[in-house]
């Protein structure tokens, strides 16, 4: 079996240049084509680093840990099962078949809160081993209700563990520019949105709608896919296609938002696992300006908002006829 | 709304005034209008970046609703009386829903176009022929009942079902015929105030919209 050690800095960042996926999943090349990043085998077995970190005790750890995993497990519509095999001495940046989670010094990683790595089985895409960790450069905490100027370590875990599970970054989120180089989120529709919010702030600790459709895509329950539906269509500008525009599916009736991009030339989308009914299509383009360099294509960010001309239905275990959402250059 | 203001001077009924055959059918078919009304509106937020439990970040907001849609009626009554009647009626229509989009945090304003549902309505209700009449050949009427509602979407990928009860008034022109001579035809119109429950509704609340209906009538 070959392995490859993916170390990607698929983190969570303090108001810095802003990573800026969709509920998107990891991908992998195999064979010539892109699949998805998961665990072929469940439940995930993990392990705990024994060590304290900065204001949170390694039994704090454990238990933040465990509730990040058990609200990922909670997710009803999918299968994502996870299972602890106790403390370890090892460090969670260790390749020793183990997936490991703890505290890391990295003072050179200075606004980089957490960050997850993978080695995958590049035959199958499978993930064989992941290890999360926390950044000890930080001021870390635990406390129920937060505690200001301190991060939120079961936020944080959440976000990481959503990586652990095969998951990229949303962006569902709004910023704005802090600082001489960096960004600062003012607000977020995803768990998986890649800045955290302020330190002391607890409400990342509950998914929302986007991480629900992300992790039921991967690990879709009995039943998902006659129960859920898909939105797909193009976003075009002059009638080509845009390549990066973020798509935003809103059912009125729920309240429900969720994410994706148009991710080729075509400026095709896909947004699955949605509860059927209305949606409006919403495209914007992402805030930030270093987009590029997460993107392998050039990436457009010239346009205006722009909707789907009308209501979109995802029908129940179907797609929606493809729609158009034109925008306009600003 | 003109028919039922004409009421007050409604003259006194005689013993020409036309009325229903008892126990025969009437069959009328016509067309009919049924007004507009919202479905819903709704806020896409955001989780706000602060501590404690700040108000979300408006993303944008969508007012939706069922708009003003003509289509076809048909229905069938039975006198039960001289003045009262029970109805079944069906009707079709195609009624848009629209949306209108406001506080972008990032875009203008914008109304969609509408999506067009398919909207079947089945009824019952009771018709009392009033004992007044406009004209030497017309008869008022009021009356209420309930429905069955149910809106399609494009291949019936969403379907919702819901009630409709309504109040309505209106009037009877006979062309031909009257009580208990030859075979009755003429024209009605009628008025109606409509309760709608479910059915698509963003909110789950009960609607109250306008529909009017002309059509042509035939005694059996």
């Amino acid at each position: 079996m070959r392995r490859l050690m993916a170390w990607v800095l698929f983190a969570l960042m303090v108001a810095g240049p802003s990573p800026a996926w969709a509920y998107l999943k990891l991908g992998s090349s195999v064979g010539g084509r892109i699949v998805d990043m998961t665990w072929h085998q469940q439940p995930i077995r993990y392990f705990v680093s024994d060590r304290d970190g900065p204001g949170v005790t390694a039994a704090e750890l454990r238990g933040a840990i465990g509730r990040a995993t058990a609200t990922w497990q909670a997710v009803t519509t999918a299968t994502a099962r996870f299972e602890f095999q106790g403390v370890t001495s090892a460090s969670p940046d260790a390749i020793d078949g183990r997936t490991t989670i703890g505290f890391l010094d990295r003072p050179d990683l200075d606004r980089v809160l957490g960050a997850t790595s993978f080695i995958l089985d590049t035959t199958t895409g499978a993930i064989v081993e992941a290890d999360i960790f926390f950044n000890a450069r930080f001021a870390w905490s635990v406390a129920p209700q937060g505690e200001t100027g301190r991060v939120d370590l079961e936020s944080v875990a959440l976000h990481e563990v959503g990586h652990l599970l095969g998951l990229s970054h949303s962006a569902i989120g709004e910023t704005e520019r802090s600082g001489a180089s960096g960004r600062r989120v003012t607000a977020s529709g995803s768990v998986m949105f890649p800045i955290a919010m302020t330190a002391g702030a607890i409400a990342d600790r509950v998914l929302q709608a986007d991480d629900i459709a992300g992790i039921s895509d991967l690990y879709p329950a009995a039943g998902m896919l006659d129960t859920t539906g898909s939105l797909t269509g193009r976003v075009t500008k002059g009638g080509q296609g845009v390549v990066g525009a973020h798509v935003v599916a809103f059912n009125p009736e729920t309240g429900v938002l969720v994410g994706n991009f148009a991710l080729n030339e075509k400026g095709e989308f896909v947004i699955a696992r949605l509860t059927p009914g209305p949606y409006v299509l919403r495209a914007e383009p992402l805030d930030d300006a270093d987009v590029e360099s997460f993107f392998s294509a050039p990436v457009d960010v010239d346009f205006r908002v722009g909707y789907a001309s009308t209501l979109v239905v995802a029908p129940r275990g179907g797609s929606s006829s493809p729609v158009e959402i034109k925008v306009r250059a600003k | 709304m003109a028919v039922l203001a004409c009421a007050p001077a409604a003259q006194a009924q005689n013993s020409e005034a036309p009325a229903l055959r008892t126990h025969h059918v009437t069959v009328s078919g016509g067309i009919m209008w049924s007004g507009g009304y919202s479905i819903g509106d709704a806020t896409a937020r955001l989780r706000t970046n602060a501590a404690g439990s700040p108000p979300p970040f408006t993303l944008f907001t969508t007012a939706s609703a069922v708009e003003a849609a003509t289509g076809v009626e048909g229905r069938v009554g039975f006198a039960l009386t001289s003045r009262i009647a029970v109805e079944a009626g069906a009707s079709y229509s195609t009624p848009a829903i629209g949306v209108t989009i406001s506080q972008d945090a990032e875009g203008a304003s914008q109304a969609l176009d509408g999506e067009h549902i398919e909207q079947f309505v089945l009824d019952v209700g009771v018709r009392w022929h009033l004992p007044v009449r406009p004209g030497p050949r017309m008869r008022l009427f009021a009356g209420g009942g309930a429905a069955y509602l149910r809106q399609l979407h494009e291949a019936r990928t969403l379907v919702e079902t819901g009630q409709i009860y309504y109040a309505d008034g209106g009037i009877t022109y006979w062309l031909r015929g009257d009580a208990g001579r030859s075979r009755a035809l003429g024209l009605r119109g009628e008025v109606r105030a409509n309760w709608r429950r479910q059915g698509i509704d963003f909110e789950n609340l009960t609607r109250v919209y306008p529909s009017i209906a002309a059509a042509m009538f035939i005694g059996l």
